[in-house]
């Protein structure tokens, strides 16, 4: 089946949504999303919480809302979308082959991708609890979707590991439904998730938030019936005897995300093994030619507006490339993680345009300052791994300053959170 | 004496812990650990009036599509939140819904509305 596709986007989330949008807006005529799930939105219909669209639409709006606001868009510019179809495979050269019940193997050579497959939970195997294996362990997310879409409550009595923002959510929506989340158990000594949901999520509703504490073992033959909670060194090793067994019929993990990038690694693309995501230039082009990246699948962002706005501009970028058959890569300049910033995303910059460079820190720090080369430096009052900075960088301080063809960026900080 | 209360502040991701100094009466005599107006403003509603959006879902009966995710239509006391809760699991939506539409007026008496955030059937005719 032959199908000219100008640019093809992978994943119907946040991320694609808004890579399609931004595609079409450029000008792309045909503009194609492939979806695996049997609708739009990606996770954001079961996030049915508030605290989206702050930055974007400069509202306070639901996981539902944020999507329709998207959706409604993408149907308005005539974006097509083809659902319940997964992509099995992603070449070197832009090919794709795809697979659904409905229209059986296709294969597409779009001229630009989107890669927007988003990234997925760290499950109980990638965290590795030592104990039985009873039914009663679940995801966060997954939890999320069974009380939200479907209407299950999986238990009635539950451990949080890892305070990530789905998991502090998932403790006050469980609360609130009537069950009795017992604590949040975080093995770092700062929380994983954002200020307003340790407040909103956990001190609203007297939930414990056991910092530097790990499950240690899971009880229970064929429904779990407690976990053993312990204390951590600085190593991050439980500690002997600090062990106590806490009652419950439910274990949920949210511990971290994981960027998720098989596709990419088929069609060769490089990956950045800090961020689990693609190696990507200022334009969002992977190492790739005409595979282009953005949101959660490059680097696991705090808000979904960033999701939103880095997909934008992998979008207008792939419109570019599929209308020229080319777009230079934006790599002059290297771009490098220095002293406490875990990664920096983009990795490449042309050095002469203006940009924006998303990071994290490593640890937690009062009074920061954020120096890229001797191009930029901004001052923060307070910085925390879980929560992204953004430092724009304006073009012509670029060239002034020259780079030399590489740039560090480094945090100075003072000790606290 | 002066009473003192403590709140941290979710204004910005620096997370004061703000203690509010009051004397005999009540009245606020002076803050500690907040040097942003924004951050009093905030310290002083959380301590008065604290406020939170509350959102959940409602039945609906519909096999295909069990619930309709749904928020108060402006923040309510937080103290409403359990009451609001017990009376948004005794509704069942009927469609067709528009996000925005009422689903229970008024309810629990907190003077906001619980309204739908999603359209039912949604865009495709999923749901």
């Amino acid at each position: 089946m032959a199908n000219k596709v100008d640019v093809a986007v992978i994943g119907a989330g946040p991320a694609g949504l808004a890579a399609a949008i931004a595609a079409r807006e450029q000008g792309a005529e045909k503009v194609l999303i492939i979806e695996r799930a049997e609708q739009l939105g990606g996770l954001l219909p079961q996030c049915i919480h508030n605290g989206f669209g702050l930055e974007y639409f400069e509202r306070d709006m639901t996981g539902p809302e944020y999507e329709k606001a998207f959706v409604e868009r993408a149907m308005g510019l005539g974006v097509e979308t083809q659902l319940e179809t997964m992509v099995i495979d992603l070449d070197g050269e832009r090919g794709i082959t795809a697979v659904s019940r409905k229209h059986g193997y296709m294969k597409f050579k779009p001229g630009a991708v989107v890669l927007a497959m988003g990234c997925r939970e760290r499950s109980r195997g990638a965290v590795g609890i030592p104990g039985t294996r009873p039914a009663g362990v679940l995801t966060a997310g997954t939890c999320q979707r069974f009380v939200n879409i479907e209407g299950y409550m999986p238990g009635s009595r539950y451990v949080v590991l890892g305070s990530g923002d789905i998991g502090m959510i998932m403790a006050r929506r469980l609360t609130l439904e009537g069950a009795k989340v017992e604590a949040v158990v975080e093995i770092m000594p700062w929380p994983g998730g954002l200020i307003r949901n340790e407040v909103q999520c956990l001190h609203d509703f007297g939930i414990p938030l056991l910092l530097e504490h790990t499950v240690s073992f899971v009880h229970g033959e064929k429904r779990v019936e407690g976990v053993s909670v312990c204390r951590v060194d600085a190593e991050r090793r439980p500690i002997g005897g600090s062990e106590r067994f806490i009652p419950c019929d439910c274990l949920l993990i949210s511990a971290g995300l994981i960027p998720e990038n098989e596709l990419s690694r088929r069609a060769g693309v490089e990956l950045d093994p800090v961020t689990g995501g693609p190696v990507v230039d200022e334009s969002r082009q992977t190492s790739v030619p005409g595979v282009f990246a953005g949101g959660n699948v490059v680097q696991v962002h705090d808000l979904v507006d960033w999701v939103s706005r880095e997909a934008e501009l992998a979008g207008r970028s792939a419109a570019a490339f599929a209308d020229k058959g080319r777009l230079k890569p934006a790599g002059g300049v290297k771009v490098v993680p220095g002293e406490s910033i875990r990664y920096v995303v983009p990795h490449t910059i042309s050095g002469r345009e203006d940009v924006s460079l998303h990071m994290r820190v490593t640890r937690p720090g009062l009074k920061a300052t954020v120096k890229v080369g001797g191009v930029a430096s901004k001052r923060f009052r307070s910085v925390r791994p879980s929560e992204m900075i953004v430092i724009d960088l304006k073009g012509d301080a670029l060239k002034e300053a020259g780079t030399g063809g590489e740039l560090t960026v480094d945090c100075r900080m003072k000790e606290g959170d | 004496m002066e009473a003192r209360e403590t709140v941290i502040c979710i204004g910005c991701p620096l997370g004061c812990r703000v203690t509010v100094l009051q004397d005999k009466k009540g009245n606020v005599t002076g803050f500690k650990g907040a040097d942003c107006k924004q951050g009093q403003k905030y310290v002083l509603d959380e301590l008065k009036n604290p406020v939170r959006t509350l959102t959940a879902t409602v039945r609906t009966g519909d096999e295909g599509y069990p619930l309709l995710p749904v928020r108060t239509s402006r923040p309510v006391l937080k103290v409403l939140m359990r009451p609001i809760m017990r009376e948004t699991a005794k509704v069942t939506a009927r469609p067709p819904v528009k996000a925005g539409d009422v689903i229970v007026k008024n309810v629990a008496k907190s003077r906001a509305d619980i309204i739908a955030t999603a359209d039912w059937p949604g865009p495709g005719g999923e749901g």
